[in-house]
């Protein structure tokens, strides 16, 4: 054994902890080692000195009791569950280490009151009531904020520019009757050119074909766009933002409109290029010179009506002006058109006054070409832009002029009453 | 017939509900219990009740007990946590009198102190010397002296004061040693000799099988 293995076993040895044979080996190296010797003898002086402190203390006779009785409490306790005798505690319990409940297991037990259930059609009734007062609350704020919805979107409109056209619905009937006349007015003229089929007219087939490609677009243009409209009752409330109704509007006149030889597209460089023109000898050139000569409103006579004319009402206006064009009008159709959709671009660049002047020049010839329709929806269309910049007095003219001259187009006359009624309200019914 | 049997036999028999055991256990254990505490206290009056504190608790946890826990063991461990708790709560307490005359009619701490004059005789009883050395085991750090008197008094080897105070082995024989030497110096200081003190051989105290 060494010396540091001796050293870390002499408490060992000393409290007798070691086995007789690790002691033999330990006593063998003490006998050998003087500094082992002596810090043995060191640690047995220590202890020979501290041997009072070993001698046991005995606690007070009344020691035990308690202990004994909470002995036999808990004894019985986890024996059959009865704690038996119950201690009596005259200080803390908590002090002893008891457990209260226990303690106290046998005292009286206070019997819990039966509930009382309620009726079955109580509970019932109270559900059924919340659930209506629910639903009625969510109706009445769901109304409130639909008013309120409307009431901010129409003022927003009113703000931005957005405009709201109301427009009656087209009638299958009228649709239908519109469509047989055209077709009857088609097979008339076809007679007339058969009429005249002596004359060497050899353009004329080309331009009815131009002219009679609007007849079969309005149905798809109208399908195209039938996700715009939206039907209540018997009105279909059109909504359009400035922007998507320019881009419908341009999309139709390009599609409709008919394509000159040369270049120009625009009503003016049509009617300016179509003079010359010897390729088209047809009218367009007369009326477009003769529209520009005099102002619209100077020698327009009532026309008559005429024998196809498609409602503007059943399809977004801008559209339907556009696409609503009869097949006969295929000559001076580009001039007016032209007008119109400079007029619409006028308008959409807040061009007001010249679009105002291109509807009433597009009105002038629209009633020269026997559509009173579109010529009063132009006049319609130049009330709206007058008004629109404060030019009140001459919106007025031109609504009262549309008044005059086409009594019957009530709903172009309701949509010029409608853009003046800012500073024309209509007239209070009289009092009694 | 109880005495022969084992602290852990006697234990498991009282979860079986006999309270006998648990009085065997009782008397094998109230005085060195008693003792460990009084020596770790120096307040009869305190020691008792820790000790009573600790028997209760024991008697309280015995249904939970686990066979392989050694008794003594457990005994000692509840009553060295009370014995914390209690040095905790003593500690801005007003440190006892020395003029205060000691428990059971014995003469104050200052009347057992021996001046430098070494009475012989005096100091040769034990019974007489031992507020002495309670003194100087009281001035021993408290990790010394609970390593001291858990195994000198109470007789608990090193491995299980070990497994009780929670540090290593070599630790606790560590703590020992420094806690006989400073009782040695302590003592010899108070002109206790070594004759005197020791009228009996050292020898080696184990608990649980008086």
């Amino acid at each position: 054994m060494t010396h540091t293995e001796s050293q870390d076993l002499l408490l060992d040895l000393a409290y007798g902890e070691l086995d007789a044979t690790r002691a033999a080996e330990v006593e063998s190296h003490l006998s050998g080692c003087a500094e082992c010797r002596q810090e043995k003898a060191v640690l047995d002086e220590a202890r020979r000195m501290a041997a009072p402190l070993r001698e046991l203390e005995q606690p007070s006779p009344a020691f035990d009791e308690p202990i004994l009785r909470a002995a036999r409490a808990q004894a019985q306790l986890e024996h059959d569950g009865n704690v038996g005798q119950v201690i009596e505690v005259t200080g803390t319990v908590r002090a002893m280490g008891l457990d209260a409940a226990r303690v106290d297991a046998h005292g009286p037990v206070k019997a819990r009151p039966i509930e009382r259930l309620r009726p079955r059609w109580v509970v019932r009734a109270a559900v059924g009531g919340s659930v209506a007062a629910a639903a009625a609350l969510a109706l009445v704020v769901s109304n409130t904020l639909e008013t309120r919805r409307n009431a901010e979107k129409a003022a927003a409109a009113v703000r931005t520019g957005e405009f709201e056209i109301r427009v009656q619905p087209a009638a299958p009937q009228t649709l239908d009757s519109a469509l047989r006349d055209a077709e009857g007015k088609r097979a008339k003229d076809q007679a007339e050119e058969r009429d005249r089929a002596a004359k060497p007219v050899a353009p004329e087939k080309s331009s009815e074909k131009v002219a009679q490609l609007p007849m079969r677009r309005p149905a798809q243009h109208d399908a195209a766009s039938g996700g715009n409209l939206r039907g209540s009752g018997g009105d279909a409330v059109v909504s359009v933002r400035k922007k998507a109704a320019l881009q419908a509007k341009e999309g139709a006149a390009d599609a409709i409109r008919p394509r000159p030889p040369p270049t120009p597209s625009s009503g003016e460089q049509v009617a300016a290029t179509s003079g010359p023109a010897p390729s088209t000898p047809s009218s367009p050139p007369q009326v477009a010179a003769v529209s520009r000569a005099e102002p619209s409103r100077a020698s327009v006579e009532p026309p008559a009506a005429a024998a196809v004319r498609p409602r503007r009402d059943s399809s977004p206006v801008p559209v339907s002006k556009a696409e609503s064009q009869p097949a006969q009008a295929a000559g001076p159709a580009p001039g007016a058109s032209g007008a119109e959709a400079k007029a619409q671009e006028a308008r959409h660049s807040s061009n007001y006054l010249l679009a105002a002047s291109l509807y009433r020049d597009a009105a002038a010839m629209r009633s020269r070409d026997g559509d009173p329709g579109a010529a009063a929806w132009d006049l319609a269309h130049a009330v709206e832009c007058l008004s629109a910049v404060a030019r009140f007095d001459e919106a007025k003219e031109v609504r009262d002029e549309l008044a005059r001259l086409y009594p019957s187009e009530t709903t172009a006359l309701a949509a010029a009453r409608r853009a003046l009624r800012a500073v024309d309200p209509p007239v209070a019914p009289a009092e009694h | 017939m109880a005495q022969e049997l084992t602290d852990e036999e006697l234990l498991a028999a009282y979860q079986q509900g006999d309270p006998g055991a648990f009085e065997a256990l009782l008397r094998r254990h109230r005085a060195p219990l008693f003792t460990f505490l009084l020596r770790m206290l120096g307040d009869r009056q305190r020691a008792e009740d820790l000790a009573q504190e600790t028997f209760l608790r024991i008697v309280k946890g015995a249904p939970a007990w686990e066979r392989r826990a050694r008794f003594q063991t457990w005994l000692y461990t509840v009553a060295r946590n009370l014995c914390i708790d209690q040095s905790r709560r003593d500690r801005f307490r007003r440190a006892d009198s020395l003029d205060a005359e000691g428990p059971d009619g014995q003469p104050s701490m200052v009347d057992s102190v021996p001046g430098r004059e070494i009475d012989p005789e005096r100091a040769a009883a034990s019974a007489r010397i031992r507020p002495l050395l309670q003194q100087a085991l009281l001035g021993l750090p408290p990790e010394q002296r609970e390593v001291f008197v858990l195994r000198e008094q109470a007789g608990v080897p090193f491995r299980e004061i070990a497994e009780m105070v929670g540090v290593n082995e070599n630790t606790v024989k560590s703590r020992m040693r420094y806690a006989l030497e400073g009782l040695r110096k302590a003592l010899a200081a108070a002109g206790v000799s070594e004759e005197a003190a020791s009228d009996e051989p050292v020898v080696d105290v184990r608990l649980g099988r008086a």
